[in-house]
């Protein structure tokens, strides 16, 4: 079976734990034969990336996490001229350093982008999984031991298939068979918004909204909270609008929502039908 | 593992007072440091998580440190190209002749011996001496920097001039939590720290009760870092699990509001007094707040009443009025008083942030506990949180805590105090005042225009300890019979990058009345530049020494700081420097008592409070000895809940022993005062500051600038580590390769004054101009810049115009009201620009031609001549 890592991309509060710890581990460190050190800056074996969502004030943060998947169909394995590539009985895919001899091919080849090129050693460098400390007991790289929040999890296949079931992987579509799995990806968005009465000048609550695909049928309907914010989470990318309804009030129509990204549609202005 | 091959215990927070957390494991082989990793609580100890059960779900303690990103990336502090190393002096700096003080911060540095740096400080002592008398030295020997004991961080100096006889400290104010000592004490007491100080075991009350958490100008996905650590991050997702609202009210999305906000409410920097009348108000008119509670909790509840009403001023503070101060929407301003007046709700705070050092901040606060006090504070679920530096701030409230002891999770068996020992080579000088003393932020008034016969005065020795009382007393420099000041001693060179009015301070470090100014610090950064000699100093992995991780909330740990590399260069520990400058001055053996560094490690293992739980032998053998939870963790009060229940009882230390709404103590000794009147204000502008929105200033400087504790530095300290300058969030990259400082700008902002993502950009006032990188982004409200403090002053004209960010050094230069002695550092007006950066270089080819490091930042070499 082997082991694989996953990541829960909605418990990372970004603290950037994970990409600094790879660094302190490879960074003027020689590990041969797992890697060679990496250089001091500009690689990232694991690599945080900030994803800022929506306008003020729905505004939130996501952290993408981007590593070697570790694929077992991986691409930059038959890629390789000099058969420097392999890939362990634990899963992990590693670049020998003293058999590659720069040619680059892996890092063209890789569908994720994640091999990096050194250009002192003139070698192509990612993540190891730290399998040099895998093979002195160690449980997990350094990368997971570093997180502060249990964002990350490494361990056997065959003990982490609840998690597994939960998640998804990264460009299935390239059949790389990756060992990398991931939950809450930030592939989907949230389309939220506010309802307000502007001649109470007050938020409405408990105002009913419905998002409605392109194809006219509901994707779900909710109830305003407190502050008439409601929030229609992980949707999937694409044209949909909003139905606006509240005893008492005119009932409106938000439409079309181009939900590309996260979309704050804004406040909403509801009357009151006497008010008409 | 092989012979040359070991592993270290050691506190990694960034406190520096003695007190440490952050706990790692640094492994060792041939010399070398190879790798630092949190620490791992049953590495060598069968210990058991503590757990905390609420709503049919449990949270249970960490087994490992949860460190922070500058903990585990340490390695390029202790490395960094910016280490001093070796004693320096500046080429144009002559004991005996000109002293040239107009050139410092531009001119150069030659290197010299050990022995001719401790000559020369030891004879500029006796000069001074004679010429002045001791009190023309100052100390600054106070503030942040690596945990150390022995070779504490700060202070032997003091210790060592307190042995020649006198001289002159500069006090430290409660720099982080101004608003709460100023403010807040006069509301609720909470001595001394002004904050709220009875945290014991709140949250197990949280997890049980609390419907909604404020998280009010904190964030506590930053703040906490440097202390200890990230537990709060946990906690506060575990707090969502149990379905506990969580809403941010800040001018920007902080790192938290980022990962855990259900709501977050824009608000501009330092109005959140506006914002709390307006509340008051809606209470006030719904009925909706506590009475029963006011009644036999509150003094002076009528007065507050009159006050917000419009009753005082014929002003209601309605939401529509704070709407206009605030930018929150009236309407959400009347949804948020609903939300806290429904369920239990708790606020949060940090040590206080930009709003608790703003101008007027004094009012922020208090008008926050009086708001706490409206709902029955203390009650299950209705708590002030805060957030970081657990174990500080309950350090001895009254007599009822150890040391240590009023922690809101399950508290360790055991806090050992070596603060208090003979091991911290500072102790007991710290908190005992000589004749005469500056507070920190009064010392560019001091230097720059107090005389003898014109001293400049001030209320309160502004030290974090003095009880409220304390805020009545006058003071004065220079004090009769002192002299003024005419040399620095800095061990922490960090004035222009932390405080306020920076260039003003700049302005101070060239004065001419100081004839010599001695830093002694790891890197060449801030106020080195300023210095007419520097001296090396080790970092914590140089020296051994014994510390002890209070902060970490999971478990105490008791640890034998052991050295891990040689020295770098020629540098000394700061207790090492002090021990060869008393050599000269012939003070050495009553300086180290006779003793050596390793017996003082033995005095602060066997003082410290640990007697009887491990054997010094045990310790020895495993490097160190994790402190059990204290069994009887659960029976410990409650916060505040004492007083809510029995408050004639368990009274506040207020003089009534009541919350006072109004206090009679500020009437009484300062009736006149119109910026921190008996009952908390909205102030617009004083004689002190004119930094709101709407004002004629603001025509000028249109963007108030919010200035955080930054996010990959605890203050001034790790802006030089390459790994964290890497993220976007940090460093921005211009176009001559130079990373600048990021500043988050609203898109609107910028559009309007044609900035881009990533352009530099110029932040100026009247004070002077600092250049940061734009990003541009939806997570700050518009009308706001986000700044975070402490950048690395890069002076291109020393005084006028930086290039490192350093936005200390345009912060208001007054204190936070007439009376109010604390410092301002945030919520302030700036106008922001596009620069012309080819033209600045080729105004100032010299600045731009500096030895620069891609991955650091500026290197030491350009100190060099």
């Amino acid at each position: 079976m082997g082991k694989v890592m996953v990541i829960d991309i909605g418990k990372c509060n970004g603290c950037y734990n994970c990409q600094v710890a790879c660094k302190d581990e490879h960074v003027d460190n020689d590990w041969t034969p797992i890697a060679k050190p990496q250089p001091d800056t500009g690689h990232f074996w694991m690599k945080v990336t900030d994803i800022v969502q929506g306008t003020v004030p729905k505004v939130r943060v996501r952290y993408m996490l981007d590593t070697c998947q570790h694929c077992d169909e991986a691409s930059c394995i038959p890629a390789c001229r000099s058969k420097a590539i392999y890939k362990r009985e634990d899963g992990a895919v590693i670049i020998d350093p003293e058999k590659c001899r720069g040619a680059g091919d892996c890092i063209k080849a890789c569908p994720y982008g994640i091999i990096y090129w050194n250009d002192e050693a003139k070698i192509a460098q990612k993540c190891t999984w730290c399998a040099h400390l895998l093979d002195q007991g160690w449980k997990e790289p350094r990368c997971v031991d570093a997180c502060p929040t249990g964002a990350l999890t490494f361990g056997e296949e065959s003990e982490l298939q609840d998690l597994i079931a939960k998640a998804e992987v990264l460009k299935p579509e390239a059949g790389a068979k990756p060992r990398v799995y991931y939950i809450d990806l930030p592939n989907k968005y949230f389309i939220a918004g506010a309802v307000y009465e502007p001649e109470a000048d007050e938020c409405l609550e408990g105002v009913k909204v419905t998002l409605i695909g392109a194809d006219g049928r509901s994707r779900g309907t909710l109830n305003t909270d407190d502050f008439g914010d409601f929030w229609f989470e992980r949707q999937e990318p694409g044209r949909y609008s909003l139905r606006v309804e509240k005893d008492g009030y005119l009932s409106k129509t938000i439409e079309p929502i181009e939900a590309l990204e996260d979309i704050n549609v804004g406040d909403i202005e509801l009357h009151r039908e006497s008010a008409e | 593992m092989t012979e040359n091959e070991r592993t270290v215990v050691k506190g990694l927070s960034f406190n520096g007072v003695v007190q440490d957390g952050n706990t790692v494991q640094v492994d060792l082989k041939d010399g070398k440091i190879v790798r630092i990793r949190p620490f791992h609580f049953d590495w060598k100890y069968d210990r058991k998580p503590w757990r905390i059960e609420a709503r049919g779900k449990v949270f249970e303690c960490s087994m490992k440190v949860l460190i922070p990103p500058f903990t585990l990336a340490y390695k390029n502090r202790v490395h960094s190209p910016n280490r001093v190393m070796y004693p320096l002096k500046r080429v144009d700096w002559d004991p005996k002749g000109e002293r040239n003080p107009q050139n410092r911060g531009k001119s150069k540095y030659v290197r010299i011996s050990w022995d001719e740096a401790t000559d020369l400080v030891a004879s500029e002592i006796r000069r001074i001496e004679k010429e002045y008398g001791l009190s023309a030295v100052l100390l600054q020997q106070d503030g942040h920097g690596e945990g150390k004991v022995v070779h504490t961080t700060h202070g032997c100096n003091r210790k060592m001039m307190s042995l020649l006889g006198n001289y002159t400290v500069q006090n430290r104010n409660p720099d982080s939590w101004e608003g709460w000592y100023w403010g807040a004490k006069h509301v609720w007491g909470c001595e001394p720290v002004g904050k709220a100080a009875y945290q014991s075991n709140i949250i197990p009350d949280i997890a049980e009760h609390t419907q909604t958490l404020l998280h009010i100008g904190n964030d506590p996905e930053t703040t906490p870092w440097g202390w200890g650590g990230q537990t709060v991050s946990r906690l506060l997702y575990w707090f969502t699990e149990l379905g506990i609202k969580q809403i941010f009210v800040c001018p920007e999305v902080n790192y938290g509001a980022a990962v855990h906000a259900d709501k977050w409410i824009p608000i501009r920097p330092n109005t959140d007094a506006a914002l709390y009348f307006a509340i008051a108000y809606q209470w006030l008119q719904a009925g909706t707040y506590d009475k029963e509670y006011v009644d036999t909790h509150v003094v002076g509840f009528d007065k507050f009443a009159a006050y917000v009403l419009g009753e005082e001023d014929g002003v209601p503070k309605t939401p529509k009025w704070a709407e206009e101060k605030t930018g929150v929407p009236s309407r959400i301003i009347k949804a948020l008083a609903r939300v806290w007046a429904a369920a239990p709700t708790c606020t949060t705070h940090g040590n206080g942030g930009n709003m608790a050092r703003a101008p007027y901040a004094t009012e922020n606060m208090r008008a926050e506990v009086c708001l706490l006090g409206m709902q029955g504070l203390g009650k299950p679920g209705r708590h002030m949180l805060t957030t970081i530096e657990w174990g500080l701030m309950g350090v001895r409230v009254g007599d009822k805590f150890p040391f240590g002891g009023s922690v809101p999770v399950p508290r360790h068996l055991v806090y050992p105090d070596l603060i208090s020992t003979p091991a911290n080579r500072a102790a007991p000088t710290v908190g005992d005042l000589p004749a005469q003393f500056i507070p920190k932020d009064l010392i560019h008034f001091a230097i720059n225009e107090a005389t003898p016969e014109k001293p400049i005065t001030w209320y309160g020795t502004t030290q974090s300890r003095a009880l409220t009382e304390n805020q009545f007393v006058k003071y004065q420099y220079p004090v009769e019979g002192c002299s003024e000041v005419h040399m620095i001693w800095t061990d922490s060179p960090s004035l222009v990058t932390c405080w306020n009015d920076g260039n003003y301070i700049s302005q101070a470090f060239q004065n001419p009345k100081i004839e010599f100014i001695v830093a002694q610090h790891p890197w060449i950064e801030n106020d080195c530049q300023f210095a007419d000699l520097i001296l090396p100093v080790t970092t914590k992995f140089e020296n051994n020494d014994i510390g002890v991780d209070n902060y970490s909330a999971e478990f105490g740990t008791l640890f034998y700081d052991a050295k891990c590399i040689e020295p770098k260069g020629e540098s000394k520990s700061d207790y090492e420097v002090v021990c060869a400058i008393a050599e000269k001055l012939g003070v050495l053996e009553q300086f180290t008592e006779g003793k050596s560094v390793d017996d003082y490690i033995r005095i602060g293992f066997d003082q410290c409070g640990i007697a009887g739980l491990v054997t010094w032998e045990e310790f020895m053998e495993k490097g160190h000895y994790v402190i059990p939870t204290d069994p009887e963790w659960e029976k410990h009060d409650i916060g505040l809940r004492p007083f809510a229940e029995d408050p004639e009882n368990h009274p506040l230390t207020t003089p009534t022993g009541k919350l006072e709404f109004y206090s009679q103590r500020l009437a009484d000794h300062f009736p006149d005062d119109q910026e921190r009147p008996p009952v908390p204000h909205w102030i617009e502008r004083g004689s002190g500051h004119d930094e709101r929105i709407g004002g004629d200033r603001a025509k000028l400087y249109p963007i108030l600038c919010l200035s955080n504790h930054p996010r990959w530095r605890v203050h001034s300290e790790h802006d030089d580590m390459q790994w964290l300058r890497e993220i976007e969030t940090n460093k921005i990259v211009g176009p001559d390769g130079y990373a600048y400082q990021a500043a988050f700008v609203h898109p609107i902002d910028a559009e309007k004054r044609g900035i881009k993502h990533h352009d530099v950009i110029k932040v100026c006032n009247e004070r002077g101009a600092v250049l940061v990188g734009a990003y541009v982004t939806e997570r700050v409200m518009p009308g706001v810049i986000s700044i975070d403090h402490g950048a690395r002053y890069d002076p291109i004209v020393p005084g006028e115009l930086d290039r490192g960010g350093a936005i200390n050094l345009i912060t208001p230069r007054n204190t936070i009201s007439k009376n109010a002695t604390g410092m301002v550092s945030g919520g302030f007006l700036v106008e922001i620009a596009p620069v012309d950066l080819e033209g600045l270089a080729r105004q100032y080819p010299e600045a731009f031609a500096q030895p620069y490091d891609k991955g650091t930042g500026l290197a030491w070499e350009r100190m060099l001549a």
